[in-house]
């Protein structure tokens, strides 16, 4: 399986017997995704061969998956359901399309039935005529998991089905799951970071790093949580892997803490009781999944994000910020995780960019001056080392990494000091990414408090003075990055420690 | 030069396609019609009949550089009209003073428009399109029903305190003034957008909200102040369609909608900007009124005209749209 530029998996090597359920479990960009793909047949241009029951199959369309009885469950599950429609119209809508009798009729009292027996069967309690939007997160994954079941099943592919599940919840599902492989013999791969739920319901566990297969095998009682996370870093781990030449500490022993944030949390609960500290010249990490709420805890700090408690200090002063216009204006920048979405201006040139949160130091009396802009565009270009024909270019036509490169020169003209990075090495090739880091540990040196959040822990080995570790919207750890390793952080990333879950 | 190679000569004919256009009209026309279409007589027709196209469409043009929409702009500048005249026939206010009721009145009542969009979090299309009957309503409610112009008495019935308009008044809609009016306009709203700090802003919340609002730019203040100069060039869109009329028709502004938005989404595609420009709209305008006033040279009959519009604005949008696809 090829991606442009990147190999996404290789050789991989996949077995699954009926009513076995399979742990897949890996670190992010291992490639569990891109296999999931494939198997749900979003992926055509797969080099390898698939077997179902002995037999050949070419996995090309959706279609093909679907009539060999694949059902993917997806972790975003609002794309897969209709808002506006009544829960029994979603559950059966892949009988409404695919009748195929030409009688136009709705049948709403036969839908209705069926669809009653459907959640009897499974157990489930819910408002047949509550249309779905009404539900919760819950309720709305459950309802999707007994859509794809319904019909003929013979492997189940679910994407991190608990991340929004409660612990009764969570129970419930794995309650149907393992009804489902006893009973009709259905295949289930079970893909998830809470390893404690693998050791739960999986029998079976495939381990995949950098997109090989690194292992797989059985779960018993005796396997531990340890065992998994070694398997998981496998390969690249190479204790404390760090280039020592990237880490000196800095002359001052003492500076002053420049950001201080003290039991910060938002409305949806995204980020709980969240504190940390940033001093002048430190990098810190903020470790955390997918999800883990990294992106949240920026923008609420920023304020994009309405907090609902705690305090922000900017250099020892209590500041209320309401938006980013007052975190900018208090010296807070954001180099945002969507870069497209929400970093750049398409169509725009650099040097646009470039002035687009420092503009008035470029006015006269509101009037712009341009060839101040284009002297101070061409100027940072060279210090950043962006690759472009001149200031005038689109930064659509940019490369990720001098896309990213343009985003941090927006705020080093305007003289920010805290730096928030929300994982600012997406799309980003590798030669960039030694820049972008030495650009980053530049800010640092000159006095800048950073804040890096990733969930690529080598890369917040690489650059970080310090780590926090985040779970599930909560600070969980502090770790010193001289003093730790890659497994002692992923086993903090993907651990849920304030709950308990044994080693 | 560089545009060619960047774009191929494909790219670079539809980034100059309105200019195209424009210079193909009118060798056609005056190749159809002979001298009478270039006479100095119709030229300044031309720029006449294209004055309050332009206004207001200088007007959304303001607005859409944020990517703002405002369909109810021309409803609201016939309600404008309405209290201009009002303040100038049946109270009897010197022009000047008029003028300044009529600006502020239109606004005030923009106030409600953003209202609706920043408070309510109506999309600018929805709530707009609401506004345009609101208008529609008070302001015929306002007038009583009928025309304001000289000589007519009050909906109450009691007599107007001035009977007759001032040279002044008839000024503003006559040659050299509406023409001048209009280029002003352009000349303002072009350095504002250009040369600004506030205007560019607000092409950098047009190209990217979220990116603008995380950059720092207070984004709700900048839609309200582009709203609030929309407003100031719609009362003088009001002010001049009134001195043209030398009345305040019923809905006297609405039929400048199409054209309007015509004339603002062909200034779009000029020069590949893809953003909407003050020096494009008139333009944009211009192609627009050219159309118009050959044609009826041409001895097309008027009834037809609305059709060759609607062809000018489906033509704009495709180009705007057209080229996202292949992206």
């Amino acid at each position: 399986m090829d991606f442009p530029g990147v190999r996404a998996l290789e050789h991989v090597d996949f077995e699954i017997r009926s009513g076995e359920i399979r742990a897949v479990v890996g670190t992010n960009g291992a490639g569990k995704s891109t296999l999931m793909k494939i198997f749900s047949g979003v992926c055509p241009d797969y080099r390898g061969e698939i077997y179902c029951n002995q037999i050949r199959c070419f996995l090309n369309t959706p279609a093909e998956a679907d009539r060999l009885g694949i059902r993917t469950v997806h972790q975003e599950v609002d794309t897969a359901l209709f808002p506006d429609f009544a829960v029994y119209e979603n559950l059966m809508m892949d009988d409404i399309v695919s009748q195929s009798s030409v009688s136009l009729r709705y049948d709403r009292k036969k839908l209705m039935r069926c669809a009653a027996d459907i959640l009897a069967k499974l157990d489930i309690r819910l408002d047949l005529r509550a249309p779905v939007r009404t539900l919760t997160l819950a309720q709305k994954q459950l309802l999707l998991i007994a859509k794809e079941i319904h019909r003929e099943c013979r492997l189940l592919i679910l994407d991190e089905p608990t991340a929004a599940l409660s612990r009764a919840e969570t129970e419930k599902l794995f309650q149907m799951v393992r009804q489902l492989a006893e009973q009709k013999a259905t295949a289930v791969i079970f893909i998830s970071h809470r390893i404690a739920e693998i050791l739960d319901i999986c029998d079976s566990c495939t381990v995949l790093c950098n997109g090989r297969v690194t292992d797989t095998f059985p779960v018993t009682k005796d396997t531990g949580t340890k065992t998994i996370v070694e398997k998981m870093l496998g390969g690249n781990v190479s204790g404390n892997d760090r280039d020592g030449t990237w880490k000196q500490s800095r002359a001052c022993a003492c500076p002053p803490v420049l950001l201080e944030v003290d039991g910060l949390s938002d409305r949806e609960q995204k980020v709980k009781q969240v504190s940390f500290y940033i001093k002048r010249g430190e990098i810190v990490g903020l470790a955390g999944l997918v999800g883990a709420g990294k992106t949240e805890i920026c923008k609420t700090v920023f304020g994009a994000r309405r907090r609902e408690s705690g305090t922000i200090r900017v250099d020892g002063a209590e500041v209320n910020l309401k938006n980013p216009a007052e975190a900018v204006r208090h010296g807070i920048a954001l180099v945002p995780e969507e870069r497209r979405r929400e970093g750049i201006f398409a169509a725009e040139n650099i040097a646009f960019h470039l002035s687009a949160a420092s503009l008035g130091t470029f006015c006269r009396f509101s009037f712009v001056n341009r060839d101040k802009i284009a002297a101070h565009a061409s100027g940072l270009i060279k210090k950043l080392g962006v690759v472009c024909r001149d200031a005038r270019q689109p930064v659509r036509l940019l490369s990720g990494g001098n896309q990213q490169k343009v985003v941090i020169g927006k705020w080093i003209a305007a003289e920010s000091d805290i730096y928030l990075f929300d994982e600012p090495m997406q799309g980003v090739d590798v030669g960039a990414k030694q820049e972008l880091f030495a650009l980053i540990r530049e800010l640092a040196e000159k006095g800048a408090a950073v804040l890096y959040a990733s969930c690529d822990v080598s890369e917040l080995l690489a650059v970080t003075d310090r780590i926090y570790t985040l779970y599930d919207g909560r600070i969980t750890a502090e770790l010193d990055t001289q003093e730790t390793n890659e497994k002692e952080l992923t086993y903090y990333v993907i651990n849920d420690i304030t709950e308990g879950s044994d080693a | 030069m560089r545009k060619i190679q960047d774009k191929g000569v494909g790219g670079f004919l539809l980034d100059w396609s309105a200019v195209i256009a424009v210079i193909l009209s009118i060798l056609f026309f005056t190749f159809y019609s002979g001298a009478s279409f270039l006479s100095p007589a119709n030229l300044t027709n031309i720029l006449r009949s294209m004055s309050i196209t332009t206004i207001l469409a200088v007007a959304m043009t303001v607005t859409l550089a944020c990517d703002g929409f405002d369909m109810s702009a021309c409803t609201l500048a016939s309600c404008s009209g309405y209290v201009f005249m009002a303040c100038y026939l049946w109270y009897g206010m010197s022009l000047p003073l008029s003028a300044a009721v009529c600006v502020v009145f239109t606004m005030t009542a923009y106030l409600l428009t953003l209202f609706l969009i920043l408070v309510c979090r109506i999309p600018d299309m929805l709530a707009t399109c609401a506004l345009m009957f609101i208008h529609q309503g008070l302001g015929q409610w306002f007038t009583g029903g009928g025309v304001i112009s000289a000589g007519m008495r009050l909906p109450g019935g009691a007599m107007p305190k001035r009977t007759s308009f001032e040279t002044d008044f008839v000024a503003i809609g006559q040659a050299p003034w509406i023409i001048l009016i209009m280029f002003a306009c352009v000349l303002l709203a072009h350095i504002f957008l250009q040369h600004t700090k506030q205007g560019t802003f607000l092409y950098a919340i047009g190209s990217n909200k979220t990116a603008a609002a995380l950059s720092g730019i207070p984004v709700g203040r900048y839609r309200f102040l582009a709203g609030m100069i929309t407003a100031v060039f719609i009362a003088v869109g009001a002010m001049v369609v009134c001195s043209r009329n030398t009345a305040a028709q019923l809905c006297g502004c609405d039929n400048y909608l199409m054209p309007s938005l015509a004339a603002v989404f062909v200034g779009r595609s000029v020069g590949g900007r893809e953003k909407p420009t003050a020096l494009g709209t008139v333009l944009g305008a211009g192609l627009i009124v050219i159309l118009e006033n050959g044609l009826t040279l041409c001895s097309v009959p008027y009834y037809i005209l609305p059709a060759v519009k609607g062809g000018v604005l489906v033509a704009a949008l495709a180009a705007v749209y057209l080229p996202k696809r292949a992206v």
